[in-house]
């Protein structure tokens, strides 16, 4: 390409001891559309947050047009001509769409104090029109309006600022067809315009047909940059997902252990517009992995089966005869669920390992009058504290002190602490180091070993692979195909199919 | 798309029409239930001049729930304000009674938005505790020594023609006019209500939570400052409150505040609140008419009314609430 | 932090230590005369009886003020059923079942029609309290029965005081009731996600502080010897500043402890008695001593606990943790 306008070089970010960005350097043309790939978790999000001046780096370098760029906030980053449309951040309900595009810098339309809301409105129907979005209601709040049009509003807010470069991070998975087409167009017009364009999208195909070079990034770090005419979806994914299987941390067998009692038998699940009619049953012993792209519905299923969502269709617990219609209903039945996000939905973080600990076994712990120890509690802490080497001060120490991995420790091993038959695991390694991650492969290994069903779910596909005896490969909330382990269990095979 | 901006725009004219029907059939109900009293123009006035004040403060509140915050004290600064108003006044006239219920508003309001903003203390125990200050200052003001009373505590009548109509109607479309504007029409609104729709986007986009916060205290303040003009107006006389009895003051306004929050997405909140307290204010009216004892069985009304429409407010939550 | 003693569980110890220290000397010995801590305890027990069934509420993040009103309505109606039966032990069930069923309600009405519970008990305040003083119109004041009056005597009422804090302390910290709630309170989605019924446990602890309600209605009367036009006024402020004064925060969690109900109670109280007995008896300069000390100690509490406080009650405040931004978003914050 053309000149470059953004440079990056050695940047590096991290949250507490895990690394989202190590050593990134990056080079964007002027007029031209680069896209950032790589699976959750690899960085990407991290990266255009950096540069839209959202987190700082912690260290490394970036230059925009030549000149040194070191943004403390996205205001920063909008004066030096670069606006991001976040994946999440949304728009705010309380105020109209017209404000919502000028929020933050609605003084400029003030006379005299007042702001001049018609001529913001114009502004913003301007910006509207000149980028061809389908308009809003612009004097209406927006807690009403559609998630589409909410991400118009943002769409529009980013452009209102006539941005060098744009960021756009996954804009058009909440977008329908005709809206994604009319983004595709905006883009073209931006790139024939001379100015720059960063997208992330996990639709591969998408990706191809709109960017001019890609970006890999992989565990924080860019594998490669390619010209996207020299490339095509299968080379990418192979980029994204290829990694050496190092053979230590996972299973070396490939021998599928599918023929144990059945613990679960779940039918006809269905969440609209999460998961439609998803049967399968899981085995004592065995290792059931859930995979799929990012809106196949493979976290939906863990939710649903510890009844979470209030899903139609029958979760069938056979070692006590149950169907499973709520999650207190689920703990009760000897069932565990360790959810993704793991300091909002598992941890209560600011409470102590000790709290954190027997917050699953209250029921078992109980004694005559509903009494729960002091000591009983205490050393059902303890216990888990040594059994999975948590480092830590001591059972009193709150969990917003441990590192990602000892966090997941406790995690974990306050469900093994149970006398469990069925562990739900939703992405059990994400955000840990290798250490802790060749330790929870070996606590699920064993947790097989004593009988336990485990069902994984995961986006990362070389751990489903490394670990599971049956795989269920997802797409658009249904199950599309069953592979065993002793079958065609490879990364080529399964990708094909999740696309 | 303007042909779908048309009929969303011709949806909404059908929707105010049938809402101002509906209250224009219920106060005819109302007249008729009543005997042919309640639309007696003395009657609306009555109605009309009791609203005043608390419709101020509800539109304190529409600016205070809009970052997140709650104070309970105004019930306290509402009864040294107005205190401040008649003592100055029955000294100098007229202004006095303007200057001494605003300037008492405003500094207290804005010292418990600096407590608030830069304590950490939960806004509405804060609140309480200040409620609690405010009331005994205003016992020890009243009260001499030797418990005679220091002062005379009620407004001379020439200076209260603040609280009857016209005046009290055209303070409240001035207060309507300029509250409208402020909530929707400056920065300094607008970022109120960013802060607290969303915390995060807000500060993201460049807004300063802090000084955000104390520009509420200001607004709010100078709302609460007017209340207690009219209040002292309207009443003549200020009890004192203590026992945190204060709190009592806040109900109403309070209650108003929620009624209009339920129809917010439709209509313009600092619109709804002068209707919501006209409305509720006519069911108190006609409440009394019906020979319904005040102080009991409204107030009965008045909480099932509140739950009811927190219920119909609260149908499309989801998540967490606490 | 690596004391086991935590900086924010000693502020509201060190409160009251001080406070009792400073009136002692105050008085001149005063306070520590038997009559004096008696008398100490004996106002402390209607806010604490009331109080440790909202510490159940506020350890799960919403807060009950309808204990004042529910004092006055139960107490209020259990004493007429009694005179109008003639039968004065019908007055404890009664009392029970009336202040049971109000937070029966409350519990239903906040967890299943998710409406705040700030707004609901705006809401009760003034609805219960008209209600209450309708009958209170038509039956006016009403006096123990006499097979009732042994409930008067100051040593029964110590004795029940404390058979009833015992168990209340009892279901907090050694139960599940008690585990769940902090839990609901520190991380309501994680609580769910572990497979805790939060929508039962919220009715639970409305109910259970209902019922506590019930109890501080009979005690209420037996204090009195009967049923008052102010009965109950204002204890709701009362028990959440004695809650919030012993050092919980408002959102809950880890916060709440039994001891800390107890100990805020007896600050407030040793407040204003100690000033009583200095001979400041105009209450009013005592109403604002103890304002002014609240704020402070809330603010002690508040800045000793500083990492964990989040900025307000109504709103989820931000999470101190940086979330990654492939991270799903925590589900919307509330409305206030």
């Amino acid at each position: 390409m053309s000149e470059s306008i953004l440079e990056i070089r050695g940047l590096n970010k991290h949250f507490g001891p895990t690394y989202a960005n190590r050593n990134i350097d990056f080079t964007l043309g002027r007029g031209e559309v680069h896209g950032l790939l790589g699976e959750n978790g690899s960085g990407k999000s991290t990266l255009l947050s950096q540069i839209a001046g959202l987190y700082r780096c912690d260290s490394g370098e970036m230059s925009v047009n030549g000149e040194k760029y070191d943004p403390h906030s996205p205001l920063d980053a909008n004066a030096r001509g670069i606006s991001m449309v976040m994946q999440e951040l949304g728009v705010i309900g309380s105020l109209p769409a017209g404000v919502n595009v000028f929020l933050g810098r609605t003084g400029q339309f003030s006379k005299g104090g007042i702001v001049d809301l018609g001529e913001m409105n114009r502004a913003a129907a301007a910006v509207f029109e000149k980028w061809e979005l389908p308009m809003p209601r612009l004097g209406r709040l927006t807690e009403g309006m559609s998630i589409e049009e909410r991400k118009m509003i943002e769409l529009a807010r980013a452009l209102s600022i006539d941005p060098e470069i744009l960021l756009l991070d996954e804009v058009t998975q909440s977008l329908s067809l005709n809206n994604r087409n009319r983004l595709y167009e905006l883009i073209a017009k931006f790139r024939d315009m001379g100015r720059s364009v960063i997208v992330i999208t996990h639709d591969i195909e998408e990706m191809v047909q709109i960017t001019d070079v890609i970006t890999v990034l992989r565990d924080g770090e860019v594998v490669g940059r390619v010209n996207t005419k020299d490339t095509d979806p299968d080379k990418l994914r192979m980029m994204m997902v290829g990694r050496n299987i190092s053979g230590d941390y996972y299973r070396d067998d490939n021998v599928p252990e599918c023929d144990g009692e059945t613990v679960l038998e779940v039918r006809g699940l269905s969440v609209p517009g999460e998961l439609e009619d998803v049967s399968f049953d899981v085995h004592a012993g065995e290792i059931l992995g859930f995979c799929g792209l990012s809106d196949a519905g493979i976290h939906s299923v863990g939710k649903a089966v510890f009844g979470l969502t209030g899903a139609a269709g029958t979760v069938h617990f056979l070692p006590t005869d149950a169907y499973i219609k709520s999650a207190p209903q689920a703990l009760a039945n000897h069932m565990g669920y360790v959810p993704k996000d793991r300091d909002n939905e598992a941890l209560m973080i600011h409470a102590n390992i000790r709290d954190n600990s027997v917050l699953p076994s209250v029921n078992e712990l109980k004694g005559p009058l509903g009494l729960l120890a002091p000591g009983k509690v205490s050393s059902l802490a303890d216990g888990i504290v040594k059994r999975f080497s948590v480092k830590t001060t001591g059972i009193r120490q709150p969990m917003d002190a441990l590192s990602g991995g000892n966090k997941q420790k406790v995690n974990l091993g306050r469900w093994l602490a149970k006398d469990l038959r069925l562990l739900i695991l939703d992405c059990p390694t994400r955000g840990v180091d290798v250490g802790v991650k060749a330790a929870i492969y070996s606590l699920m290994k064993e947790a097989k070993k004593t009988g336990i069903a485990v069902i994984l779910i995961s986006d990362e596909l070389t751990e489903v692979l490394g670990m599971a005896d049956r795989l269920l490969v997802m797409k658009d909330g249904r199950v599309t195909r069953e592979i065993r382990r002793d079958e065609d269990f490879t990364e080529q095979a399964v990708i094909g199919v999740m696309i | 798309m303007p042909a779908n901006g048309e009929t969303r725009r011709m949806k909404n004219w059908v929707f105010y029409i049938i809402f101002a029907a509906v209250i224009a059939a219920v106060l005819v109900i109302f007249h008729f239930i009543s005997g042919r009293q309640f639309l007696d123009w003395s009657n609306v006035k009555g109605i009309i001049s009791r609203s005043a004040y608390p419709c101020f403060i509800a539109w304190g509140f529409c600016f205070l729930f809009a970052c997140g915050y709650t104070d309970m004290s105004i019930g306290g600064v509402v009864v040294l304000g107005s205190f401040a108003s008649c003592i100055l006044g029955n000294w100098f006239g007229l202004p006095g009674v303007i200057i001494g219920g605003l300037v008492v508003g405003l500094l207290l309001i804005f010292i418990n938005f600096l407590i608030f903003t830069y304590s950490g203390i939960p806004s509405w125990i804060a609140g309480i505790s200040l409620a609690m200050i405010y009331e005994a200052l205003a016992f020890l003001l009243k009260i001499s020594k030797g418990t005679k009373a220091l002062i005379s505590t009620s407004l001379a009548k020439e200076y209260r023609i603040l609280g009857q109509l016209p005046w009290c109607l055209i303070l409240l479309l001035i207060g309507f006019v300029i509250v409208y504007f402020i909530y929707n029409r400056t920065t300094v609104g607008l970022n109120i209500r960013a802060l607290g729709g969303n915390k995060d986007v807000a500060e993201k986009l460049g807004i300063n939570t802090k000084k955000t916060l104390l520009f509420v205290g200001l607004i709010a303040g100078i709302l609460v400052g007017v209340s207690c003009v009219l209040q002292q107006s309207y009443a003549g006389q200020t009890t004192v409150k203590t026992g945190l009895t204060s709190i009592n003051m806040i109900f109403q306004p309070l209650a108003i505040y929620l009624l209009a929050q339920i129809i917010r997405e439709r209509i313009n909140i600092v619109v709804c609140v002068p209707i919501c307290a006209f409305i509720l204010y006519s069911i108190f009216n006609l409440l009394t008419m019906l020979g319904v004892p005040s102080g009991t069985l409204q107030e009965a009304f008045l909480g099932a009314f509140i739950v009811i429409f927190g219920i119909i407010g609260s149908r499309k939550v989801k998540g967490v609430v606490k | 932090m690596k004391s086991r003693v935590k900086l924010s569980d000693l502020v509201p110890f060190i409160a009251f230590v001080v406070l009792f220290v400073f009136f002692s000397i105050g008085t001149k010995g005063k306070m520590l005369s038997s009559y004096s801590l008696k008398m100490l305890i004996e106002q402390s027990i209607l806010t604490i009886i009331s109080g440790c069934g909202v510490l159940f509420v506020v350890a799960q993040g919403s807060i009950d003020l309808t204990v004042g009103v529910n004092v006055a309505l139960s107490g209020v109606v259990a004493m007429h059923v009694a005179h109008v039966t003639g039968q004065g032990w019908l007055m404890v069930p009664v009392a029970l079942a009336v202040g049971l069923a109000m937070g029966l309600f409350n519990g239903f009405i906040v967890s299943k029609c998710h409406v705040p519970s700030f707004t609901l008990s705006i809401a009760m305040l003034i609805g219960v309290r008209g209600v209450v003083n309708f009958i209170q119109t038509k039956i006016g004041v009403e006096y123990v029965p006499q097979s009732m009056l042994f409930m008067t005597s100051s040593a029964f009422r110590i004795g029940a005081f404390f058979v009833i804090a015992i168990i209340m302390a009892y279901l907090f910290e050694f139960t599940k009731l008690g585990r769940y709630s902090r839990a609901i309170g520190e991380n309501e989605t994680t609580a769910r996600f572990v497979g805790v019924p939060v929508d039962r446990m919220k009715i639970a602890v409305f109910a259970l502080s209902g019922l506590m309600a019930g109890f501080g209605a009979l005690f209420s009367m037996a204090t009195v010897g009967g049923t008052t036009q102010t009965m109950g006024v204002f204890l709701e402020m009362k028990v959440a500043m004695g809650v919030f004064f012993g050092g919980v925060l408002v959102t809950g969690g880890s916060s709440a402890k039994f001891y800390k109900i107890i100990l805020g109670a007896l600050s407030i109280t040793i407040i204003v008695y100690g000033l009583s007995l200095m001979g400041m008896s105009d209450s009013h300069i005592s109403q604002s001593v103890e304002g002014g000390l609240l704020l402070v100690i809330l603010f002690l509490t508040i800045l000793a606990n500083r990492k964990k406080t989040r900025l307000e009650v109504l709103h989820d405040g931000p999470h101190d943790v940086p979330k990654s931004p492939d991270a799903p978003q925590a589900p919307e914050a509330p409305q206030a």
